[in-house]
């Protein structure tokens, strides 16, 4: 009996019983890897996202607070009902200085009802003290250094070859690290799937060939939106970028934001 | 046991190690999905995933399939650079199938862009809708697909 549980042969049991027990899968791994390269490199592929880099500007000068787009984008993403966006629009009101003070503008007043999806009501300021006003959209900045794909321990929110920067729902354990790295506060948990979300540039449309719901719907073209590898005749992006002095959100923070805006003011952040 | 002239306990932590690295590189081919690192430290399937969900709006080209004559007729007038979805709604399953029904457009769709507001544009038309809107519809004086037309 003694003899039978030695060092050694136990040792030999547990390797024995290792290997038995690694060998199934690792046939099964080899199978599936044999599997896909053979269905893969024998299909055409439809959309290579290698060939693509999607890009998005903001004209915030044009935007007329109409609301379309945060709508669209809801209806067009199933976004969960209540105060979850993938894209906003905020108003800004900026109040003449009080009589008598030494500074050049006033009260910085920012607000974002449902995120703009049902238009902006009245100016909260009357006339006489009102400097000046405008709307900002936002959606996801597209940082070239990404900070919410930087922090996410399980590589399920990840910078896509084309641009988007995407969260792959099957991976996401909803930690959270992602929405606090954000720094424009782009991200939400949903309460339906208990995972990150974000806004997708709407990736499963510009993959067929469409434009992103908010795009398609801005009445104005306050939203301009384009493929950097591949421009098109008259690129509304390439013009965008022609015509207009632009400035990215934050960039003291070096995420190196890849969506750029013109028209907006020093208080938008 | 004398390998390569080591004394025996080494041996046998050299095979424990082993055992320990092997099992996890097992593992680890194991629990990879075959897509990662296709594109990066991610799973490449993921993108094929996002793909793959249905789009709501059909986008304004194929609404010219059926609907031609308006959609001539908007492309020639003021709201030339508005797409049909803006006041029609979503209308990706319109596309796929006729049965399935657009919005109705109401009146709310004129004024969430044309009422006026001092954050809007002063380019941008706009109407103090107390004083412009006389209790009628928008559409008794006004044309949406062609705004400079009288009805």
């Amino acid at each position: 009996m003694s003899q039978k549980l030695s060092r050694r042969n136990v040792l030999a049991k547990i390797s024995a019983a290792l290997a038995a027990a690694c060998a199934a899968p690792a046939a099964q791994a080899a199978k599936a890897t044999v599997q896909k390269v053979l269905v893969e490199s024998g299909g055409a592929k439809g959309y290579d996202p290698t060939k693509h880099k999607w890009a998005m500007a903001i004209d915030a000068s044009r935007c007329i607070g109409c609301g379309s787009c945060a709508d669209a984008c809801k209806k067009e993403n199933h976004v969960p009902e209540g105060h979850y966006y993938r894209t906003w629009i905020e108003r800004y009101v900026i109040t003449k200085p009080k009589p008598g003070s030494d500074e050049a503008r006033g009260e910085v007043l920012v607000d974002s009802p449902e995120g703009g999806m049902h238009g902006f009501g009245p100016c909260p300021v009357p006339k006489e003290e009102l400097l000046q006003s405008f709307f900002v959209p936002k959606l996801c900045n597209l940082c070239l250094h990404s900070p919410c794909a930087q922090v996410c321990p399980v590589g399920a929110t990840f910078d896509s070859p084309d641009g988007a920067v995407l969260v792959d729902r099957k991976y996401c354990i909803g930690c959270g690290f992602c929405i606090q790295a954000c720094p424009y506060g782009c991200r939400f948990m949903s309460p339906v799937t208990h995972t990150a979300e974000k806004c997708t540039l709407c990736y499963h449309r510009i993959t067929r060939g469409l434009k992103p719901a908010c795009v398609e719907v801005c009445p104005v073209q306050a939203r301009i939106f384009g493929d950097l590898k591949n421009p098109v005749p008259d690129d509304p992006l390439q013009t965008f970028y022609k015509n207009n002095r632009v400035q990215t959100l934050k960039p003291h923070l070096g995420t190196e934001p890849r969506v750029m805006y013109a028209g907006i003011d020093k208080e938008v952040r | 046991m004398r390998l390569f002239n080591m004394p025996p306990q080494i041996v046998r932590l050299c095979l424990v190690t082993i055992g320990i690295v092997g099992s996890y590189l097992v593992a680890r081919a194991v629990l990879t999905p075959p897509s990662f690192r296709e594109y990066g430290f991610f799973r490449g399937d993921a993108l094929k995933d996002i793909m793959a969900l249905p789009p709501q709006y059909g986008g304004k080209v194929s609404c010219d399939e059926c609907h031609s004559d308006q959609f001539t007729k908007l492309n020639k007038g003021g709201h030339k650079r508005l797409s049909c979805e803006v006041c029609h709604g979503p209308g990706y399953a319109h596309t796929q199938s006729p049965d399935a029904g657009m919005h109705k457009p109401t009146f709310t769709v004129c004024s969430k862009c044309h009422e006026a507001n001092p954050s809007r544009p002063k380019t941008h038309k706009q109407i103090v809708l107390k004083e412009h809107y006389a209790g009628g519809k928008c559409m008794e004086c006004h044309v949406p697909h062609s705004p400079a037309e009288v009805p």
